[in-house]
């Protein structure tokens, strides 16, 4: 009975003390990241006047993905191609709209995805701002 | 009770590091197919599936024909089979496996592969395969599995399991039936369009399944020293007589029908197989190497004399699972593609990546059988000891 | 696949300009589609018209390839010189495969010498949608045989099912074999099939299809065939016409003045 206690006694030190390494050499793995890694600047937004959109800029920044898919479904699979905006405009609803509006600058899309991470496929088959003429 | 597959032998352990390769060399041709997409392969606008598609076809079969020691054992009751049960349901298993991945193997999207639930579409029979598919994997590997699990406690297997067992005998004729659906629905393809092909498939499957079952426990035996009895297996052999009978019975209706009625598109496709069209003939010699094949394991298998006699046995099984797997691995698929709808004559030709593909499919589903096998041996080797 | 896309950059033809992050603003605008107001507003309702085509194959000229030309362009439907790659909208063929259960014996030689235009048949009972296991292709609500590419998972089983080979699988990149880009129509990617939509992007713009417009002998009359008054009825009902393979029921939209 003694020894097994020792034995477990002796068992739980050398788990803590991997747990503890592990620990540290997790603790100074990502220390040294943080001081390596790059700061990335915010994109920058696009002086657009934002108030054409269909939506707020916030709405638009955290949904236009949602907006696209519900675009593609309705559009494509119902025929249902026109998109009312709260004021009562009437839109097209296509990816062109919004590439349309957002000419100025070619880099609209890619600076925050590239920010974010994010890599949508859109651009496998459809004409890109960075591609068009 | 995984753990068991993991004490083995140096040559189980060599064996499953030969499949980890073959594996590994599947999964790399499989990346540059991603890649590069199809092109690939061997197929094309015209012969628009090829290998993948057509093992699938075959290994579908080969999972179906566990209801062939499943029936006598469970509904019959026939004790001979009592060893050889375990060894057919994880053969499903692992058919069944090989047939998902053939699946995704074929897919030129196959990261879009959940749309097929998330759009269920009760028209097309893909969605009814990849139900019964999946049905049918889980249920022979969890009433395999509690059966097993029972036997290495001892005591009897519990009650809920038994429906399940009954509930796959349906279940394997639906697997088969449904991917003959998936060819004899469509028009314009009129080697397949016929309605004897669903009842053309579960016996081609239950005389090559059970050929393989067969090969299956003898390998057994000689490696494990496991042996599943030698009346299990003349029993099956018997079933796989008659279903090899009843397979080539359908194809030589399939002539009669094609050849007498003279409607040319019906005959096109045996045609082309068989006897070479406007100068094609790639798959001529194959065809007519699947029927000397057939034949012969079906001369052996009917002179009750030879067929006991283990080598002779093993000849005939060997020579049935490569008949029906040239018939229906290669030749049914391509067949109905040549020629084209519109009459165009394209044949295919089988590619390196292709083939690599195959393999590492072929590894996956034989390891995983090893693996469950490994398992089940042990287990019995236990209880017996 | 970056390899490729900057060679399509370059062939959509903005070249160098386009990579540079700070260009950004000193192109006004984009010369994308424009996009306008469909002619219809809602809605639409589904089975109100039917689109179709008659094809007079007496008028078709024998190496003329504009209606090719023009509907390949205009999708940016890919070519890579080789059969087993090929993607194709429409084509030309010999009446032997255009109508394989069609009368070959003794056929006056002007109709089995003549070209054959093939194109998807927008059937009223399509054998392809039936057998999509994702409703990726589907029937719309205009009659249209129409793809999402969205949605394909390149199962092929719709070509399996075209009794027609109207359908082609992009086997590769598509965009390797677009010699000329069109920024009008997006590309397909690799692993979806993809066929004719009868212009279904112009004719929300009330344009007639490519082809129709591009055919200099004006052999290809379009239109609604839910419509009594409608000139392809007309057509339909003054002339003799026929299906390919009326036989296996799927009523194909495509009609032939041979």
């Amino acid at each position: 009975m003694k020894r097994r206690r020792a034995t477990l006694t002796k068992k739980l030190i050398m788990t803590a003390a991997a747990v503890l390494i592990l620990v540290l050499a997790g603790v100074y793995a990502f220390r040294h990241e943080e001081s390596q890694a790059e700061k990335i600047a915010a994109p920058a937004a696009a002086a657009v006047d934002s108030s054409a959109c269909i939506g707020s800029k916030e709405y638009m920044r955290a949904n236009h993905m949602r907006v696209l898919n519900e675009w593609r479904h309705s559009s494509v699979r119902d025929g249902n191609r026109v998109h009312v905006a709260p004021d009562g405009r009437k839109i097209e609803k296509s990816l062109n709209t919004c590439l349309n509006c957002h000419s100025s600058n070619r880099m609209f899309c890619f600076n925050c995805h590239m920010y974010a991470n994010v890599k949508p496929n859109c651009w496998n088959c459809h004409i890109s701002p960075m591609e068009a003429p | 009770m995984i753990e068991k597959a993991l004490k083995g032998s140096r040559n189980y352990w060599l064996w499953i590091g030969l499949l980890l390769l073959c594996i590994g060399a599947g999964f790399s041709a499989f990346s540059r197919q991603m890649w590069e997409g199809l092109t690939v392969t061997g197929m094309g606008r015209d012969v628009s599936w090829g290998l993948y598609i057509a093992q699938f076809t075959f290994f579908v079969g080969v999972a179906a024909s566990a209801v062939m020691v499943v029936i006598p054992y469970y509904l019959h009751n026939q004790k001979a089979f009592a060893k050889t049960v375990i060894v057919g349901e994880f053969m499903a298993v692992a058919a069944t496996l090989m047939c998902m991945l053939f699946i995704l193997a074929d897919m030129g999207r196959p990261d879009r592969v959940l749309n097929v639930l998330l759009y269920p579409s009760p028209h097309a029979m893909v969605f009814w395969d990849v139900m019964v598919l999946n049905g049918y994997l889980v249920i022979n590997l969890v009433s395999a599995w509690t059966v097993l699990g029972a036997e290495r406690k001892g005591v009897s297997p519990p009650a809920w399991v038994k429906p399940i067992i009954y509930l796959s005998i349906p279940w394997a004729f639906s697997i088969h039936t449904v991917t003959a659906f998936l060819y004899a629905g469509l028009p314009g393809r009129h080697l397949w369009l016929t309605a004897v092909l669903a009842p053309r498939f579960l016996a081609s499957a239950f005389a090559a399944g059970t050929s393989l079952l067969i090969l299956v426990t003898l390998i057994l035996k000689k490696t494990t020293g496991f042996d599943a009895g030698n009346e299990a297996r003349q029993k099956l052999a018997v079933l796989a007589t008659y279903a090899g009978v009843a397979n080539f019975f359908m194809i030589g209706t399939e002539f009669f029908t094609a050849f007498y009625s003279n409607v040319p598109a019906h005959m096109h496709g045996l045609q082309y197989l068989f006897f070479g069209l406007e100068g094609k003939s790639a798959l001529v010699p194959w065809m007519w190497l699947s029927l000397l094949l057939g034949f012969g394991a079906l001369a052996i298998l009917f002179n009750p004399k030879l067929r006991q006699t283990s080598k002779w046995l093993v000849a005939a099984c060997v020579g049935m699972v490569s008949s029906i797997w040239i018939d229906k691995g290669v030749g049914l698929v391509l067949g109905g593609f040549v020629p084209s709808p519109l009459e165009e004559i394209t044949e295919y030709g089988v590619t390196l990546t292709e083939l690599t593909v195959t393999l590492g499919i072929w590894a996956v589903g034989i390891l995983v059988l090893t693996l469950l096998l490994k398992v089940a041996v042990t287990v019995k080797k236990e209880q017996e000891a | 696949m970056n390899e490729d896309r900057r060679s399509f950059i370059k062939k959509a033809g903005i070249g160098i300009l386009a990579g540079i992050g700070s260009a950004a603003g000193l192109f006004p605008a984009l010369s994308l589609e424009k996009t306008v107001l469909p002619a219809w507003d809602e809605k639409p309702e589904p089975g109100k018209h039917r689109w179709g085509m008659l094809i007079d194959t007496r008028k078709c000229a024998g190496n003329c390839k504009e209606c090719v030309a023009a509907c390949h362009f205009t999708h940016n439907v890919p070519d890579f010189g080789n059969r087993k790659d090929e993607v194709k909208w429409i084509w030309k063929s010999s009446y032997e495969h255009v109508f394989p259960t069609a009368s070959q014996q003794f056929q006056s030689p002007g109709v089995t010498e003549r070209p054959y235009v093939a194109l998807c048949n927008h059937c009223a009972e399509p054998p392809c949608t039936k057998a999509c296991p994702t409703e990726a292709t589907f029937r719309r609500w205009d009659g249209i045989v129409s793809m999402d590419y969205h949605r394909c998972i390149g199962c092929r089983f719709c070509m399996a099912a075209c009794p027609y080979g109207s359908r082609s699988f992009n086997w590769r990149d598509p965009r390797e074999g677009i010699k000329l880009a069109s920024t009008e129509y997006p590309t397909r990617m690799q692993g979806v099939v993809e066929k004719c939509n009868f212009c279904s992007e112009r004719l929300v713009k009330g344009l007639d299809p490519a082809c129709v417009e591009a055919c200099p002998e004006q052999a290809l009359v379009f239109g609604d065939l839910n419509d009594p008054g409608s000139e392809i009825r007309k057509l339909l009902e003054s002339t003799e016409t026929m299906q390919r393979k009326p036989e296996l029921g799927t009523k194909p939209s495509v009609f032939y003045i041979i």
